[in-house]
């Protein structure tokens, strides 16, 4: 990749890459939301951002996201500044926006597709069975339950490899069964496929479950207050939920969210 | 975009297992049952009222509660479609309109000028739409006029069409136009204006091209929205013929229809009458089944 230009799908596609937030500033007019938010996720890392209600997660995982500009700061992607929203930082939000008109084969196939790959159809495939979603290649985005659509919408964005996958609160509008199931298909498919994540989440214990790292964001402006490792295992799984270490870290995490 | 179709099934999502990592239980479509007996019910149910009301028709004229010069019989009315469609009625009007036999030519000519009227509504409203509801600055340009105008009935507009483009065709034409033009025009805006940003980005974020999001995107979300508004100005443009064939024309269900009135048929103008509804109506179902392939996804 040549110095001085924004990174790319194709520069980047297959590996995940470390990413660095430093100072980035945003207002909406006078509010100002972020105030200098450093932040270093390293490859294949997965970085989970909680906070107070309205303290700006999720403007910053837009600012990642390349939808939104930064009033200061840098983003660098493996050392390269990201410019606008790409294949190889894609953010997937809450109410999964798979294209309504589109079976779930061709909303898979949507990513290889617009990078020209001859091999959409065998992505999509391969994706249909990572989802367990086989059959349903053929139904409408409409047909499928809120979990389904939430897998498909993640796995959607994963079909370019990116480096980088953003997640804002992707699981908030599930039930906790389904949220929990969620997270062991989630943590199983990264583990196939490791890329770095950023995770904006307002629930804590997904976050002690997802996240190799913890970041902690104060009131609006915020900063990041605490940025530290989770010290459990990558083995987390419903079983860890009874783990009594497990419970006391999250009453912890939670008190220092409440007083953030 | 492809057409899919489909009907309404929400699956249920089945748990995988505690040592599920990557790929989950396979669930099992849910399958809903497609109801075509209860839409034939339905069908059948909206020929009730109808039939009802041909058959009082029926018994007021043949028990001479209502004059034939009032409102000819249903049997008057339908040897007179006959002898429309078939001729042999021996039925004259004044002027060069023909009706025994014309219907072809009557008919034809007035699908003739909401076709090509409605297809030139199409090419122009479609583009402005799309203008005004993706830019803000093109909205503020231009709707207030829009709004404006399309406020403005269809008989208002007959006597400037009538000095813009003489007695006949180019006049007749352009109010069907006039009529098709706005329900396109609005609904397109309408339906462009609210493309949810998150498909725009999610697009984006997934590496399609600018250029291509109004083709990929805008369009096929957009769509649903676009064909109602083809529904609405097809029917407003064939309603707008017959004020069209006011302008002087010799052919068309409408110009026969204002012949008939010159000499007292009334068996002739509710014949000309049943054909714009029954013309009417196919336009519609043939527009609705030609589109219905790229919008089944939004059936609810």
């Amino acid at each position: 990749m040549s110095p001085g230009r924004g990174a790319t799908a194709g520069d980047l596609a297959g590996a995940a890459t470390d990413l660095e937030v430093r100072g980035l500033r945003k207002a909406y007019g006078a509010v100002e939301v972020l105030d200098g938010i450093d932040l270093s996720v390293a490859a294949g890392e997965v970085a989970a951002v909680l906070g107070p209600s309205g303290c700006g997660k999720s403007t910053l995982l837009r600012l990642l996201a390349g939808l939104e500009e930064p009033d200061d700061g840098t983003i660098t992607l493996g050392g390269q500044p990201l410019r606008g929203p790409s294949a190889t930082h894609p953010m997937v939000a809450q109410g999964a926006t798979l294209f309504p008109w589109l079976s779930l084969r061709e909303n898979l196939a949507w990513g290889p597709r617009a990078a020209r790959r001859p091999d959409a159809d065998a992505v999509a495939d391969e994706l249909l069975v990572a989802t367990g979603l086989t059959g349903f290649a053929d139904a409408l985005p409409r047909q499928l339950s809120g979990g389904m659509r939430q897998r498909a919408a993640i796995a959607q964005v994963l079909a370019n490899r990116p480096p980088v996958l953003l997640l804002d609160e992707p699981f908030g509008a599930l039930d906790a069964q389904t949220r929990l199931r969620m997270h062991e298909w989630l943590r199983g498919l990264l583990a196939q496929r490791p890329t770095t994540v950023v995770l904006v989440t307002h629930d804590v214990e997904e976050a002690l479950l997802l996240g190799d790292r913890l970041a902690l964001l104060g009131r609006r402006p915020s900063r990041v207050l605490e940025y530290s490792r989770v010290s459990f295992g990558p083995e987390r799984g419903r079983a860890t939920l009874r783990d009594p270490r497990f419970v006391d870290l999250k009453v912890q995490v939670l008190e220092r969210v409440l007083a953030s | 975009m492809s057409p899919t179709s489909g009907t309404g099934t929400v699956a249920e999502d089945t748990a995988p297992g505690p040592d599920a990592s990557v790929g989950l239980d396979e669930p099992e479509p849910v399958i809903t049952p497609t109801g075509r007996p209860r839409r034939r019910r339905r069908r059948l149910l909206g020929l009730v009222v109808p039939a009802l009301l041909v058959t009082v028709w029926a018994l007021a004229s043949a028990a001479g509660w209502v004059s034939p010069r009032l409102l000819p019989s249903p049997g008057t009315v339908v040897e007179a479609a006959w002898a429309f469609v078939a001729g042999g009625g021996g039925s004259t009007l004044p002027g060069v309109t023909p009706f025994d036999g014309a219907a072809g030519r009557h008919v034809g000519a007035s699908v003739g000028r909401w076709l090509v009227a409605f297809a030139l509504a199409v090419a122009v409203g479609i583009p402005l739409g799309a203008a005004i509801g993706l830019s803000r600055r093109t909205a503020e340009l231009l709707d207030p006029l829009v709004q404006a105008l399309r406020s403005i009935p269809i008989t208002a507009w007959l006597p400037i069409a009538l000095v813009w483009f003489g007695l006949g065709e180019g006049a007749a034409r352009y109010l069907v136009f006039v009529g098709a033009f706005f329900p396109i025009v609005i609904a397109t805006a309408d339906g462009a204006s609210r493309v949810p940003g998150a498909l725009v980005d999610t697009a984006l974020m997934l590496g399609t091209h600018r250029w291509d999001l109004g083709r990929k995107v805008y369009l096929p979300a957009a769509l649903p929205a676009i064909v109602t508004g083809l529904r609405l100005g097809l029917t407003l443009g064939w309603m707008s013929v017959i004020v069209g064939e006011l302008t002087g024309t010799t052919s068309g269900v409408g110009a026969m229809m204002f012949a008939a009135r010159e000499v007292g048929r009334l068996d002739h103008i509710i014949v000309g009458m049943a054909t714009f509804a029954v013309v009417g109506l196919a336009g519609d179902v043939l527009l609705r089944a030609a589109a219905r392939p790229f919008v089944a996804w939004s059936d609810r």
